[in-house]
């Protein structure tokens, strides 16, 4: 179970970020207001822990205190150090630091990235055995409930598409000064030119770029997971291989060098990631993480696709993956249906109210993108799923109350699609 | 990694009861210009190991004048706390690797940042 819940975090946390780092770092210099003020608030010379704190974009605040950041991702922490601070790389099960040395603690939607219970658990009571007593951590983590939706499973995989070139020379702040000095305020550059996209947002999280103009298309989708500690309820099922894998086996590789002419051919044999990879790499839209639907009637029921309504821009569509090693049927027949009627449709480029949302989708957006190939996405075409774990609501500081008894919650919010928690660690007497 | 980072780091290979202080191996050390910030530094100083900041010190030949013991009213001691800021954020190791006391264990640093990361065997 261990090994399962490692080897999907490497293969859908880790190695994504590994390669989406470059785009990472040009894209994403949002500093959430709060976790600002948070460091902010912190006396002089304390010291501070920023723990996944990938490209580092919390580590040039607040002069007075001292602030070390890790994560697993190496690109993401060379980067970081490039820009003048302190970083490691680690694991956030196993911190290198002593007991009780952080004043603070930061933990940015790094833990919906762990994909067990358990594990999840485990990365908080090691940064609480970090934090001295009377030192507050602050966790970030995806919300299941967003203001106008809701994300049908808690445990998903997430897309990642590069933002649009368009995007990043408006919101591309200046890179800080090379080693030696501290980079200013990013954060607060891409704040002023940020608000007006803010707008749609309802799911923009940390960690992730700039949303498109409301006028480009949106793509949004995500795949449910069942979560891996359901797997282990069922004690039969075997997780001995990875969900992405799943999907491979029951797709073909499709001639993605053809672009828009032939539409999206569904997926018989591998590919099937690759395949919805490269559409949303493709897509002028590319919403990072905005997996929602605004408009959307939400009934998904297993493996239904949600109809999309008139004039509507995006559609999200659940598929549901298992992390076993056999093939869901459900899903196989599923892909069945989709591929025949998309090839009855091929030809027909008009927008349809149907069920087969993905084509319309597709096809047209498909059809944007051939002059964009600024970004190297063949590097993307490969599966860039991220695994998310998204939290319901309470259901962190449920986990902190009931099995971290080193911590006392303050305060909990929703800070636009996340789950904010902060915390202080107090002494535990035992009689 | 500077000597401050250094004085947090601690082995935490699987069984190791005394992983703290890491023996820092330099292959190479730079030293920069920090500015220094005196009421910073001071508040520094009681949250470190003191002995193990000394001993780092001397491995890479730094130590220069710094006492091997904290001096009484430090704080406001601009000459001391001068020689603190030096070591603890000017002085750093570029490349080398980080050494568990009791296991033997190596974690490298390169380009600046210490490899911590643990292989199944060892966590």
């Amino acid at each position: 179970m261990e090994e399962a819940a490692s080897q999907l975090e490497r293969e859908h946390v880790h190695s994504v970020y590994e390669k989406i780092a470059p785009f990472f770092n040009d894209t994403r210099y949002k500093a959430w207001p709060k976790v600002r003020q948070f460091l902010l608030d912190q006396e002089p010379g304390s010291i501070v822990a920023d723990v996944g704190c990938g490209n580092g974009k919390y580590l040039h605040i607040n002069e007075n205190i001292f602030k070390l950041g890790c994560d697993v991702c190496r690109p993401l922490v060379d980067s970081a150090w490039s820009q003048g601070h302190e970083v490691q790389l680690c694991d956030g099960l196993r911190l290198p630091y002593r007991d009780g040395c952080f004043d603070a603690v930061l933990s940015i939607a790094v833990i919906h990235h762990m994909s067990t219970k358990e594990r999840r658990i485990r990365a908080i009571k090691e940064m609480t055995r970090t934090l001295r007593v009377g030192g507050r951590i602050m966790i970030y983590v995806w919300a299941m409930e967003q203001k106008r939706r809701k994300f049908e499973k808690q445990d998903i995989f997430v897309p990642w598409n590069p933002n649009p070139p368009s995007s990043l020379a408006l919101h591309g702040p200046a890179r800080g000064p090379q080693r030696g000095g501290r980079s200013q305020n990013e954060g607060e550059a891409a704040d002023s030119s940020d608000k007006h996209r803010k707008v749609r947002s309802t799911s923009s999280m940390v960690d992730d770029g700039d949303l498109a103009t409301s006028q480009q298309k949106s793509q949004r989708l995500w795949f449910f997971s069942r979560s891996l500690d359901s797997v282990l309820d069922f004690g039969s099922l075997s997780v001995s291989r990875s969900s992405s894998r799943e999907i491979s086996t029951l797709c073909t590789p499709s001639d993605e060098t053809n672009g828009p002419k032939v539409g999206w051919r569904c997926p018989r044999g591998k590919g099937l990631i690759r395949q919805m990879s490269s559409l949303f790499s493709s897509s002028r839209t590319s919403m990072e993480e905005d997996v929602f639907e605004t408009d959307l009637q939400e009934q998904v029921k297993n493996e239904e696709i949600i109809n999309s309504t008139e004039g509507n821009e995006a559609v999200s569509v659940g598929l549901l993956q298992d992390c076993t090693s056999v093939p869901l049927p459900d899903l196989v027949s599923y892909e069945m249906e989709q591929s025949n009627e998309m090839r009855q449709k091929e030809n027909n480029g008009e927008k349809q109210e149907d069920d087969t949302p993905k084509q319309q989708e597709s096809t047209a957006s498909l059809q944007g993108c051939e002059g964009e190939n600024e970004w190297s996405r063949e590097k993307l075409k490969d599966s860039c799923m991220r695994y998310y774990h998204v939290f319901r609501e309470g259901e962190l500081t449920q986990l902190i109350e009931n099995h971290v008894e080193e911590l006392h919650v303050l305060h909990t919010c929703l800070d636009h699609a996340n789950w904010c928690v902060i915390a202080e660690k107090v002494q535990v007497w035992r009689i | 990694m500077k000597l401050l980072t250094h004085n947090i780091l601690t082995s935490h290979v699987k069984g190791v009861t005394k992983g703290y202080p890491l023996l820092i191996k330099a292959t190479e050390v730079r030293v920069n210009e920090v500015e220094f910030n005196p009421q910073f530094v001071s508040r520094m100083i009681p949250k470190l190991e003191w002995s193990a900041l000394v001993q780092a010190a001397e491995g890479l030949g730094h130590l220069q004048d710094l006492p091997s013991s904290l001096i009484q009213d430090y704080e406001n001691n601009e000459e001391f706390l001068r020689k603190v800021h030096r070591v603890l954020l000017e002085v750093e190791v570029i490349e080398g690797c980080l050494q568990c006391p009791e296991s033997g264990r190596e974690f490298p640093i390169s380009r600046g940042v210490p490899n911590m990361l643990l292989n199944e065997d060892d966590s």
